[in-house]
């Protein structure tokens, strides 16, 4: 009998997620008609962004304003991706974006901005937040942070049904905001390919009721967790991808970092990510969760996808993956 | 701090009785267990009042079964329980439902790999993704998943302190299999993060909280090796984080290994001048606790 090594295991478990959400794309759809929100078309901006120095908050409002969103008085909470801490390391979300983005939109007419997150990994709220440098950020611009392992939670019912966990306790912060902006990393990552916008998701699940790792989403199945959890959040949702500095290899946390100099924009997290997977040349369609999400929470293919602001292929760059998902990549890189 | 960590409690309790993680949100039994410890502990008659109703909402969260759910919105039991057991033995009224949630806790398990992921596991355990034996079973943050390093240490604290109530052959199995979970997903420099020492070949690195919780757990054995390396290992980790639960957990640990914890606690002191631990309940509970020499409510 062969060894069934590492990159066996993983490519097996890879294509075992593809074939049973392939399978259940062949048979009837595994989402309710209420979780069905794919437009016709998506706009995703590409927006030049060299460094963390530069006016970013200036930047954010002329992106915002390509879309047309109305914040007035509008309960907005951000959602970065502040998973571990590494004085070295590029994991999370840059303070300097979060800041930009609160001042945003708050001189767009937000009646409150809220910065909300549950690690994933460590309980210590108050280390991550302090260490990361989020902690002053917050302190200047007198916003509230919501740790949301430690959140109120309702029982929501899952819309969709790609794992078979029916309900999952989320928090309230979450589900009574007015926009919901997800704000990742643009980052590889070694259990799901690439880690964006629905993947950030993950941290909404509250640590309390699960644990820390958030483990009942790895046994329910990785890819399917993403595509019920995203398709269970019924509030406004937008997308600001953080990649000036993005992470490349055995990410989500002990990657290599990799300058691209970029934000991505956009209200379809699907087009967002599909769009964020391209520019890391890795192609969304031999991600199991973005393709079967391409089915019904928006779009993946490049022609329903409207292209604005700065030219995706001059930010293109060739990100490493683990080798276990090196076919992902669009071209062999 | 230890008077303002009091007010902070006294003026955070919710009408409910119940005290939240953090500020206006509902009661948990996580905050609450804490909360009373901190303020048992101070021995103060002005407070019975706040005690009272504390130990009551612990109580309406009890379940038939003996577990205790995490909040009033939840249904099942959580991995909280062990901190409501502890909470209650305090108050020797209170025993009874102090051991019926130390059984509960007896009938709890983690979750196993299945036959295909055992079987990848004993032919190849070198090709395994996390370097961990999947074999031992401790204790899991909700029911039907893995084990993990927190709540195995609370279910081992509270085993041990219970367990001449406790059916002496289970009890005694438990426990055994509890510490050598522990013990196998130890960082390679000693001290535990939440339960992986190891992924995809890479050395994954300890937390401080979790370290000192572990020891805890572990503390009658503490010339163990592996006890004095990861003890080693939180006083380095305390160079870089200082945070309420961090330094809370780590006194209470010292305190328990007989170590002068007086340095540590002016940490804690000057970390809660800086940013009041964010208002998080169990951070300043655990410091009132461990600033009033609470450390015994851990001791097995």
């Amino acid at each position: 009998m062969p060894a069934l090594n590492r990159r066996q295991f993983l490519l097996g478990s890879v294509a075992a997620s593809a074939a049973l959400i392939q399978g259940c794309r062949q048979e009837a759809p595994r989402w309710e008609k209420e979780a069905y929100r794919k437009p016709r078309r998506s706009q995703v901006a590409v927006l030049a962004a060299k460094s963390y120095d530069m006016p970013l908050r200036e930047e954010l409002i002329r992106g915002i304003k390509l879309f047309g969103l109305d914040i007035t008085n509008k309960r907005v909470v951000l959602k970065p991706n502040l998973v571990e801490y590494d004085p070295q390391g590029v994991i999370n979300t840059h303070p300097s974006l979060i800041y930009a983005a609160i001042e945003a939109f708050k001189s767009l007419g937000a009646r409150e901005v809220v910065v909300a997150e549950g690690p994933g990994h460590r309980r210590d709220n108050e280390y991550l937040v302090t260490a990361s440098g989020f902690y002053s950020i917050l302190r200047d611009t007198k916003t509230s942070y919501v740790d949301l392992n430690n959140d109120d939670v309702r029982k929501v019912k899952l819309k969709s049904h790609f794992t078979e966990l029916g309900s999952l306790y989320l928090p309230e912060t979450v589900l009574g905001a007015d926009l919901l902006v997800s704000m990742p990393k643009l980052k590889t990552h070694h259990w799901a390919g690439v880690t964006l916008s629905m993947k950030n998701m993950f941290g909404i699940v509250p640590g309390a009721i699960y644990g820390w790792p958030k483990n009942v989403l790895h046994w329910a199945g990785l890819q399917e967790s993403i595509l019920d959890i995203n398709s269970s959040l019924a509030v406004p949702q937008f997308a600001i991808v953080d990649g000036i500095v993005g992470m490349e290899g055995n990410g989500p946390i002990q990657g290599r970092a990799k300058h691209v100099g970029v934000l991505i924009l956009g209200n379809d997290w699907v087009a967002v990510d599909a769009t964020a997977a391209r520019l890391m040349n890795v192609d969304p369609k031999k991600i199991p969760y973005l393709q079967s999400a391409g089915d019904f929470l928006g779009n993946i293919e490049p022609q329903s996808i409207e292209q604005i602001g700065d030219r995706l292929d001059r930010f293109q760059q060739d990100f490493q993956l683990v080798p276990i998902f090196q076919p992902l990549k669009s071209v062999a890189g | 701090m230890q008077e303002s960590a009091k007010v902070f409690l006294i003026k955070t309790q919710n009408a409910d009785g119940g005290w939240a993680l953090q500020p206006q949100r509902r009661s948990n039994t996580e905050a609450t267990a804490l909360a009373l410890l901190a303020l048992a502990n101070l021995r103060d008659r002005s407070l019975t009042n706040q005690v009272r109703r504390g130990i009551e909402w612990l109580l309406q969260r009890q379940t038939p079964g003996g577990g205790f759910r995490l909040t009033s919105t939840v249904d099942q039991p959580s991995w909280a329980s062990g901190l409501a057991v502890l909470a209650l033995n305090v108050f020797g009224a209170q025993r009874t439902a102090a051991v019926r949630g130390a059984e509960w806790l007896l009938r709890q398990k983690g979750r196993g790999l299945g036959l295909l992921g055992l079987l990848q596991y004993w032919l190849y355990p070198e090709q395994f993704i996390v370097k961990l034996d999947p074999t031992l079973k401790g204790w899991s943050w909700t029911a039907g998943s893995f084990s993990w390093v927190e709540p195995t240490a609370y279910a081992l604290i509270v085993l041990k302190k219970f367990r001449k109530h406790l059916s002496q052959d289970q009890v005694i199995a438990r426990i055994s299999e509890g510490e050598r979970m522990i013990y196998d997903r130890m960082c390679v420099g000693g001290g535990w993060n939440y339960g992986n020492s190891k992924v995809f070949g890479e050395e994954l690195w300890p937390y401080p909280d979790t370290t000192a919780l572990a020891l805890i757990a572990l503390q009658d054995h503490p010339d163990h090796p592996a006890n004095q390396l990861s003890l080693q290992a939180l006083e380095k980790m305390l160079e870089e984080n200082q945070s309420g639960l961090a330094l809370g957990w780590s006194c209470i640990c010292f305190a328990l290994y007989g170590r002068d914890i007086a340095p540590w606690l002016a940490r804690l002191e000057k970390s809660y001048a800086k940013t009041r631990f964010l208002g998080e309940t169990k951070s300043v509970a655990l410091a009132l606790l461990a600033a009033s020499g609470g450390a015994d409510v851990f001791r097995v």
